[in-house]
């Protein structure tokens, strides 16, 4: 019994021990990345005067600009339409393949799996200077970008969905004498659909804020407009531009909420 | 006639599931399968499906050789052999109208069926086994508000949509209470009776065996343990097969 005790007492006191080294462990993470990082506060205080400088300078709002906004926002919008259209077309031949559930053979279920982690792997960013070196400024590079980046994204959470979709109804759907692409178009597609669409709805909600900052590498939209806005120190068009940009992310975040709502 | 003969499965851990078992379903008969967890029952099933390749043995329905087909052969002959689980495995964001069209898809390799579609006559022939099970009503509700027993009635009216020479049913009533069991009870012994299918059910609840079964088949360590007409049976000797399969 009293060997039991020790059992435990030494079970009690080692866990007790790998608690406070887990502890040390994050707290030494914290501190490396503070320092990693020069994470100066006292900058943000003495700093102070110029933020507020700033936002004096940007307000108010330089609502007379809004007619020249309008186009730009426009392009935002359509860049992130392409974008997450191009990369659903894309993705979802690509998922289907990489799903191991429903994959044909091996090799494309390998050779789909690497496509979607290579242009997951690489930032849209560097996707969008990519494709403005190869088709030159403008929206269209940042659709491009934009459509190549989902593929990743998308390509990987669809063929997640498939994979995790309850098998009995397609394996009765085969007793049935249906061919494989009966099974699929009648079985696969109608589960996994309206997941589907809720995931390529979240990531237009993502692209439309990714589209924003493509701008910045010259790939159109308004965030170009930003950055020139800024260039030019014109920061009550500046503040315009944020206040856009916040109604077309709010509104997009909205209504894909209710959309994806609807189809749970 | 469903005709199995000499039929053994053995699973890749070694584990020998099924031993020459030889079975024959004639038309206008329920045969049902009794038996402990264990025993081969759900494994003779896919086996006769082709869901599982059997190691050894033959099975045919009528004269197509089903285990010894592959491919568009197996799928054609598939078709005449309708299977129903103990879950009803609908899609169940499909209305129950095209879950029971879809029992028919086997009939048709058109790039349009391929797509999604279903064929207009195809849809209404549908909707006549939906009146067959008592389900016309639910025709356009999705298939997965039906409960237990409607969901099970509407697996049924699928199978029939195949239009098959057998039905193969394992255990159809586990998941459902007793009304809704008896229920699906007496509508596969009338597709046997009045249509003339061969049904051949594993049920676990011996009363609705005794009750509806024409023959009954007793399986123990995946052989055939007795194979009588329900008139010359006796309670004792189902009980012996439970205390053994127990034991």
């Amino acid at each position: 019994m009293s060997a039991g005790i020790g059992v435990r007492g030494w079970c009690v006191a080692v866990a007790a021990a790998l608690r406070t080294i887990g502890v040390v462990v994050a707290v030494m993470v914290v501190v490396q990345s503070l320092i990693v990082v020069q994470a100066r506060p006292q900058d943000l205080v003495t700093g102070f005067h110029g933020m507020v400088d700033i936002i004096r300078r940007a307000t108010p709002p330089d609502f007379s600009r809004l007619p020249d906004v309008a186009w730009p926002a426009l392009e935002t919008f359509d860049i992130a339409i392409f974008g997450t259209v191009a990369g659903v077309c894309m993705a979802l031949p690509l998922a289907v393949l990489a799903a191991g559930n429903v994959t044909p053979s091996r090799w494309l279920y390998y050779a789909s799996r690497a496509t979607i982690g290579f242009t997951r792997a690489v930032p849209d960013l560097v996707w969008a200077l990519f494709f403005v070196t190869a088709v030159g400024l403008g929206p269209f590079p940042g659709g491009l970008a934009l459509a190549v980046h989902s593929i990743g994204m998308l390509g990987r959470l669809f063929a997640e969905t498939i994979e995790n979709m309850d098998m009995a109804p397609i394996d009765a759907l085969s007793l049935t004498g249906a061919s494989r692409a009966q099974v699929f178009s009648h079985g696969v597609v109608p589960s996994v659909l309206p997941s589907l669409l809720g995931i390529g709805l979240y990531r237009l909600d993502e692209n439309i804020r990714s589209s924003l900052v493509l701008g910045f590498v010259g790939a159109g939209g308004i965030g170009f407009q930003l950055l020139t806005a800024m260039n030019l120190f014109q920061y009550r068009e500046v503040s315009l531009l944020l206040i856009v940009i916040f109604v077309i992310v709010f509104a997009t975040e909205r209504l894909s909420a209710i959309c994806r709502q609807r189809l749970a | 006639m469903l005709r199995i003969s000499g039929l053994s499965h053995r699973y890749p851990n070694g584990m020998l599931a099924l031993c020459d078992v030889d079975l024959d379903v004639r038309p206008g008969e329920l045969l049902v399968v009794l038996g402990g967890n264990g025993c081969g029952k759900t494994t003779l099933l896919r086996c006769i499906t082709r869901a599982l390749a059997p190691t050894t043995g033959r099975v045919w329905l009528n004269d197509s050789p089903i285990s010894q087909l592959a491919g568009e052969k197996l799928r054609r002959a598939r078709l005449d052999l309708a299977m129903i689980s103990q879950q009803a495995n609908l899609v169940r964001r499909r209305s129950v109208l095209a879950n029971v069209a879809c029992g028919t898809l086997g009939r048709h390799r058109s790039w349009w069926t391929a797509l999604g579609r279903l064929p207009r006559h195809e849809l209404a022939a549908a909707h006549g086994h939906l009146r067959q099970v008592g389900l016309a009503h639910l025709a356009t509700r999705r298939a997965g508000t039906l409960s237990g027993g409607q969901a099970q009635r509407a697996a049924i009216a699928r199978a029939l949509a195949q239009r098959p020479l057998a039905m193969l049913a394992d255990e159809p009533v586990a998941s459902l209470d007793p009304e809704a069991a008896e229920d699906i009870m007496r509508l596969l012994r009338r597709l046997a009776h009045d249509d003339g299918l061969a049904v051949l059910c594993v049920l676990h609840q011996v009363e609705l065996a005794f009750s509806y079964a024409d023959r009954v088949v007793g399986m123990r360590d995946g052989r055939v343990a007795f194979d009588r007409d329900r008139a010359e049976l006796s309670r004792d000797t189902v009980q012996r097969l439970y205390l053994a399969a127990a034991a």
